[in-house]
């Protein structure tokens, strides 16, 4: 039993098969890259997987318990964090109350200890000055607070997508360095989706493809890449 | 496809045996509900277009068409002519009007969040029913036309016939409208901006003076309706949120951009009323049946798991 | 630091000691001005989840008449049957919250609209229990409408408002609620419980609303459909929460302010239709200065201090 598991999930909107029949399993401690053409699914698996949109088919378990059915804060408050391709960081909250937020809700801490907690999170994210309001951070301490909100949920299982958007290569070579660590000091089981392959192969243990909604391949990323279907997706699909 | 085909038959199925029930055991119902229902579509039809196309919800729409009751009310008065031979003297009025509110109001909300819109509306509501209250008083006025009180009897029942107009109004209006928006240059500008308005503009289509003339047309069809609803009913400067309330209704029954389907949920709402009506002493119920229905729509479209 | 202390011992004076200065006049004009700030305070709570109430005349009316029939067919004494109005009310809100919280936006705000409406008509129709068209009528007076007891009793009220509000913007609503109102979904997925936050607050805000209706019904002693339910107790509130600044607890109070008693000077220079200049107010704030007029001052400030 995996800390995640997935079985035969699908998800369509209307006739499209934005998520079809799939099979995934993430594990405490293990980083694994989706990735696939644009409109693979991607961004509606880790919907699905949040709560955020509910399954057509299929069912969803978290270390052992099916939580097909459960509301998205519930599975926040189980362990299960993640952030968004399109950014929305609270403009009319610091950046410490920002982080404030998953603690309290997803931990039940009360807002004293939610500060405190808050504050150490962003020191140890190499944030500083947490009294700022967001509009006054930089891109780089905007997708650090956007990990550091993730994280305050205490998650077990975290997405990321496509956290490195908009960085340079120092700033993304930062960012992973800091994901690296955040995994591997709290055993983090972590899903990223990522376009820039070179991340992908830096960061991960192992990678899913997602075509149409469809795993077609997995596997490590050297064998992967390979793959003629693979190639064909991302060729065929014209992106990249 | 096929579940919707399903509740299409369902729909069909149940207004059939609603109508053969009626017909038998309360035909006045029948014909009342069929002539509130071609006022209530025919108010509801220029609000689903602002709200298809330029994206917001008018809570200024009753009050709009009371305003041009009240202008067409003291025009006719003070000339001494048929409210009709004023219509279109109002209609005018009403156009400038509707591009005077979008120029100075609306579309500097545009680009606003959806609170401040709806906000915005509703003061323009206040605004015109207390200028109404300003300049009129809150003094009912009504004016008496020998016409409108032509009635028919068949067998034993008996009915005005010239409520019927509103119902040959809302399918002129829905006909006018649908052939403006599909065979038309400027309709289908319209429907495009409507659906994409970045993509419209980049195709060279000027959007704000497709939105201004959107709302425009809106408070003339409006301004139209006012003479009608002057004929029948009595005017206070209240009168209108009522009407914004059920057109709402209506729009959000029917779902956004669809306007054929008005017509039905007005037939709904405006039989449902005269049934409640029918019975004796429940007169001042009828004005909570749209209530129903909106709560009916909305646990309907949450069960189904749609957004609204 | 010790300035602001200062400030806010001198306006709590002023508020305590009002009475010894001011006529009966005056006096009925502050406690029109505290029970508009209390209602104003109230639907700004609930506008920083991003909900745009229009229901504040429905719940102000349902605490009217739930207070009045308390005293009429309970025989109960102003200051418990306001308690019990506020109370009940809370908790139909709720229950009604449960259905009308799952709109969001324009469905969620002609929704609220409605309701003052239908409250109105069940009411209306109501027969002998509810008085039908004309009302009921309390005989006893709360504090026999004594004008100074009534005063402190709409400051009361106000301040159960002010404390429920800042209570709103210190403790863990604070950061569900703007949390919620900036996006949803990411509310969701930090572990708020957006239906039942929304429920709680929607439940507050109303009790707060009926509050001040049900102190309303006690102190001038009948409560009909139409004044009961006037469109005027949403209207108001609106315009001075706007005027005042959104998003916090004293935009709305200055905002009652000021337009409470411009209008006191307006009812006497335009009999019909002087709330034309509400509407006006709301049209142009929304334009010209959403950030109301605390935003306004707030933001000169911090200018002025960089």
């Amino acid at each position: 039993m995996a800390t995640l598991d997935l079985e035969s999930v699908s998800r369509r909107f209307g006739g499209l098969k934005a998520v079809d029949n799939v099979d995934f399993s993430l594990n405490e401690g293990e980083i694994v890259g989706i990735i696939g053409p644009n409109g693979a699914g991607k961004t509606t698996l880790i919907n699905l997987i949040s709560g955020i949109t509910p399954v057509s088919s299929g069912t969803i378990a978290f270390e052992g318990e099916d939580i097909t059915d459960m509301g998205p804060h519930g599975r926040a408050q189980l362990g299960i964090g993640r952030t968004y391709q399109l950014i929305h960081p609270v403009e009319h909250l610091t950046v410490e109350e920002n982080v404030m937020v998953g603690f309290v809700f997803a931990q039940g801490m009360n807002m004293k200890q939610a500060r405190e907690a808050s504050k150490q999170l962003c020191a140890a994210m190499g944030i500083e000055k947490p009294g700022r309001i967001v509009s006054q951070l930089n891109i780089l301490e905007v997708k650090k607070m956007e990990i550091a909100h993730a994280l305050s949920t205490g998650p077990k299982i975290l997405f990321l997508d496509e956290i490195m958007a908009g960085l340079n290569a120092d700033e993304t070579h930062q960012v992973i360095a800091l994901v690296q660590k955040i995994a591997s000091e709290r055993s983090l089981g972590v899903g990223v989706v990522e376009h820039v392959m070179g991340v992908i192969k830096k960061l991960t243990h192992r990678v899913i493809v997602l075509e149409s909604g469809a795993i077609i391949a997995s596997g490590e990323y050297e064998d992967v890449v390979k793959n003629p279907q693979v190639l064909e997706a991302y060729l065929g699909g014209g992106a990249h | 496809m096929d579940s919707r085909k399903k509740a299409l038959l369902a729909i069909i199925a149940a207004v059939a045996v609603v109508t053969v029930i009626l017909l038998l055991w309360k035909p006045t119902v029948l014909i009342f509900g069929v002539q509130r229902a071609g006022l209530y579509a025919a108010v509801a039809l220029p609000m689903a277009l602002i709200l298809g196309i330029v994206h917001i919800v008018n809570l200024a729409h009753g009050e709009m068409m009371i305003l041009s009751a009240y202008i067409t009310y003291a025009v006719a008065r003070a000339l001494g002519v048929d409210p009709f031979l004023v219509m279109i003297p109002t209609a005018a009025v009403m156009f400038i009007v509707g591009a005077i509110l979008y120029r100075v109001t609306i579309k500097h909300a545009i680009e606003a969040p959806e609170l401040n819109q709806l906000i915005l509306t509703f003061g323009l509501a206040m605004v015109i029913s207390q200028g109404i209250n300003m300049v009129a008083t809150s003094q009912p006025r009504k004016l008496s036309l020998d016409y409108v009180t032509a009635s028919l009897t068949i067998g034993d029942i008996s009915f005005g016939v010239y409520d019927f107009i509103f119902v040959a109004l809302a399918l002129v209006m829905l006909l006018g409208l649908t052939f403006f928006l599909k065979k038309t240059t400027m309709g289908k500008a319209a429907l495009a901006v409507g659906v994409n308005p970045r993509g419209a503009a980049i195709v060279g289509i000027n959007v704000h003076k497709t939105y201004m003339l959107v709302f425009a047309a809106s408070a003339a069809m409006l301004g139209i309706l006012g003479t009608f609803f002057l004929t029948k009913m009595s005017l206070f400067p209240t009168a209108g949120g009522a009407f914004t309330m059920k057109s709402f209704c209506l729009v959000a029954m029917a779902g956004i951009g669809n306007l054929p389907t008005i017509l039905l949920a007005a037939l709904a709402l405006g039989v449902a009323e005269a049934f409640i009506g029918s019975f004796a002493g429940m007169g001042s119920w009828t004005h909570i049946v749209f209530f129903a229905m909106i709560i009916a729509v909305i646990l309907g479209r949450s069960f189904r798991g749609k957004s609204l | 630091m010790k300035k602001k202390y200062i400030f806010w011992v001198i306006i709590a004076l002023a508020a305590v000691t009002i009475p010894l200065f001011s006529g009966p006049y005056q006096m009925s004009v502050l406690r029109t001005v505290l029970t508009y700030a209390a209602l104003a305070v109230s639907w700004d709570m609930l506008i920083r989840s991003g909900q745009l109430s229009f229901g504040i005349a429905g719940f102000f009316g349902l605490g009217t008449y739930i207070s009045a029939m308390c005293s009429i067919y309970l025989n109960m004494p102003g200051i418990p049957a306001i308690i019990i109005g506020g109370i009940i009310t809370c908790l139909i809100a709720m229950a009604l919250g449960t259905i009308i919280l799952r709109l969001r936006g324009m469905y969620f705000a002609i929704t609220t609209l409605a309701l003052g409406e239908i409250f109105r008509i069940i009411i209306r129709n109501g027969g002998e229990f509810t008085g039908g068209p004309e009302g009921l009528i309390i005989k006893k007076l709360v504090f026999d409408g004594g004008t100074i007891p009534t005063y402190y009793l709409a400051l009361g009220i106000l301040l159960v408002a002010v404390g429920a509000s800042i209570y709103f913007q210190k403790s863990r609503f604070h950061l569900a609620l703007t949390t919620i109102r900036n996006n949803e979904r990411v509310a969701m997925t930090s572990g708020i419980n957006i239906y039942k936050t929304l429920i709680i607050v929607f439940g507050i805000t109303a009790g707060i609303q009926a509050l001040a209706g049900a102190s309303f019904a006690q102190m001038y002693g009948f409560v009909t459909p139409e004044s009961s339910f006037s469109g005027d107790y949403t209207l108001l509130p609106l315009a001075m929460s706007l005027l005042g600044g959104m998003y916090g607890t004293w935009g709305p109070v200055v905002g009652a302010f000021l337009l409470g008693i411009l209008s006191e000077y307006l009812k006497l220079y335009i009999p019909y239709g002087h709330l034309i200049i509400y509407g006006i107010i709301i049209v142009f704030v929304i334009l010209v200065m959403p950030q109301g007029i605390l935003g306004l001052l707030k933001k000169k400030f911090r200018k002025e201090a960089v």
